[in-house]
C-alpha cells in the first residue's frame, strides 16, 4: 500500500517511535510531519520532535486533524480503552491510519498467579497486583465499536526467561509498569508476600534449564477512519450480473419469489 | 550534549539561538483536551487559554501541558 502521511502523532510511546522516525529515511519519506505526545513531560524532554503532554484519556487533538496515530505500546494503561479510542477516530481525518500496539491477554499471567497464590497463602486475602489487560478479541469489538473501519486486531506471543524472577520485577520497573492497577489494595505488598511468590514462580513456572518463564503478548491494532473510499459491502440486490450467467448454469427457483410491484426500488 | 541547565540565566542559549515556542504546526491541531474546543495562543505568558473550559495549559520550554489537572482556572474577567 502506497499512501503518505503529511500529519503523524506518537500517542504514549515516550518518544521511542519519534527517536526511531528520525533515523529512518524510508517513514520520513512517507510521514511529512510527526509529533509526540505523552502523559509524561518528562519522557518527551530532549526531544527534537514537537511534544506534548496529554493523557489518552483527554486526548487533546482537535477533530480530522491527523492523518496518523501510532501508540506504541502504552493503551494498557489506559482506564478507559473504549473511551481513548473513539477520541483517536475522532482526530483523524477520513481514511486516517491508527496503529496501536499493547500489552495483552495472558501477559504476566505467571506473576498474577503467583502473587495471588503467595498472598492468599500468607494473609488470608488478596488484591489484584497486575492490571488487567484486554484481549485480541476484546480488542477487535472495540475497534469497531469506536468506529473503526476496516478493523483489525492480532496478536504476539513471546516467552521471556530469566535466571531469577526478581529481576523480571526489576525490569518491569525499568519499563515503568509497576504498580499499574488504578486502584491498588487496600494492603501494600509486604517483602514476605512478594519472596513467598518469587519462590512459587520458581518452582511453578521455571524451564527444564532451571530459568523462569514470563509470558508477554503484545496486541496489535489497526483501524482506519471511515471514508467514502474506502472498499464497502454492496447493498443486497444491487448486482449487475446473475450469478447464474456468471456459472453458466440453470437457475432454478427456490420457490419464494417476491410478486411483481413489491419491490420498494423501481426505476425506469 | 543537552546540558542547558546551567545557572547563567535567561535566554541568552547559544545552542538554540532563540527561546523555545511551540511548533506551529503542533498549534493548529491542538485542541482542548475536555471540550475539544478551540484554544489561544498566549505568547506572553506562554499558556494555551480553553474558554470553553475556562482553564489555561501553560506551555513549559515550548511544550504544551495539555493535562487538566496541571491546568490553571480562568478568572471571570479573562472570559
Amino acid at each position: 500500500m502506497t499512501r503518505d502521511f503529511p500529519r503523524a502523532l506518537e500517542l504514549g510511546g515516550a518518544g521511542a517511535f519519534a527517536r526511531l522516525f528520525a533515523r529512518n529515511d524510508a517513514a520520513r519519506a512517507k510521514i511529512g510531519w510527526l509529533a509526540s505526545a505523552d502523559l509524561s513531560a518528562a519522557h518527551l524532554t530532549g526531544l527534537s520532535a514537537p511534544a506534548f503532554a496529554c493523557d489518552e484519556e483527554f486526548l487533546a487533538i482537535a477533530d480530522q486533524s491527523l492523518d496518523l496515530v501510532v501508540a506504541p505500546l502504552s493503551l494498557h494503561a489506559v482506564n478507559d480503552l473504549p473511551g481513548a479510542l473513539i477520541q483517536i477516530r475522532r482526530a483523524l481525518k477520513p481514511d486516517g491510519l491508527f496503529l496501536g500496539a499493547m500489552l495483552g491477554g495472558a501477559s504476566l499471567t505467571e506473576l498474577r498467579q503467583c502473587l495471588l497464590a503467595a498472598e492468599v497463602e500468607l494473609t488470608g486475602g488478596a488484591g489484584a497486583r497486575v492490571a488487567p489487560f484486554a484481549d485480541a478479541m476484546d480488542l477487535s469489538g472495540l475497534l469497531q465499536r469506536a468506529g473503526f473501519a476496516l478493523p483489525v486486531a492480532d496478536i504476539d506471543r513471546h516467552a521471556v526467561t530469566y535466571a531469577q524472577p526478581m529481576k523480571l520485577l526489576s525490569d518491569l520497573r525499568a519499563m515503568g509498569e509497576t504498580s499499574a492497577p488504578a486502584e491498588r489494595p487496600p494492603r501494600a505488598l509486604t517483602r514476605a508476600v512478594l519472596f513467598k511468590a518469587m519462590e512459587l514462580y520458581q518452582s511453578r513456572f521455571a524451564n527444564a534449564d532451571g530459568r523462569a518463564r514470563a509470558t508477554f503478548e503484545i496486541l496489535y491494532a489497526v483501524g482506519w477512519a471511515p471514508a467514502d473510499s474506502q472498499p464497502k459491502p454492496l447493498r443486497p440486490g444491487s448486482a449487475q450480473t446473475r450469478l447464474a450467467d456468471a456459472l453458466n448454469a440453470t437457475e432454478r427457483s427456490a420457490g419464494e419469489k417476491a410478486g411483481p410491484g413489491t419491490s420498494a426500488r423501481e426505476k425506469d | 550534549m543537552t546540558e542547558n541547565s546551567d545557572a547563567q540565566g535567561a535566554d541568552a542559549d547559544p545552542a538554540n539561538g532563540a527561546r523555545t515556542e511551540p511548533d506551529p504546526k503542533l498549534l493548529e491541531i491542538l485542541a482542548c483536551p475536555v471540550t475539544k474546543g478551540p484554544l489561544e495562543y498566549d505568547r506572553d505568558a506562554q499558556e494555551l487559554i480553553s474558554k470553553s473550559a475556562r482553564l489555561a495549559f501553560p506551555i513549559r520550554d515550548g511544550m504544551p501541558i495539555m493535562l487538566p489537572e496541571e491546568a490553571r482556572e480562568l478568572r471571570d474577567d479573562e472570559l
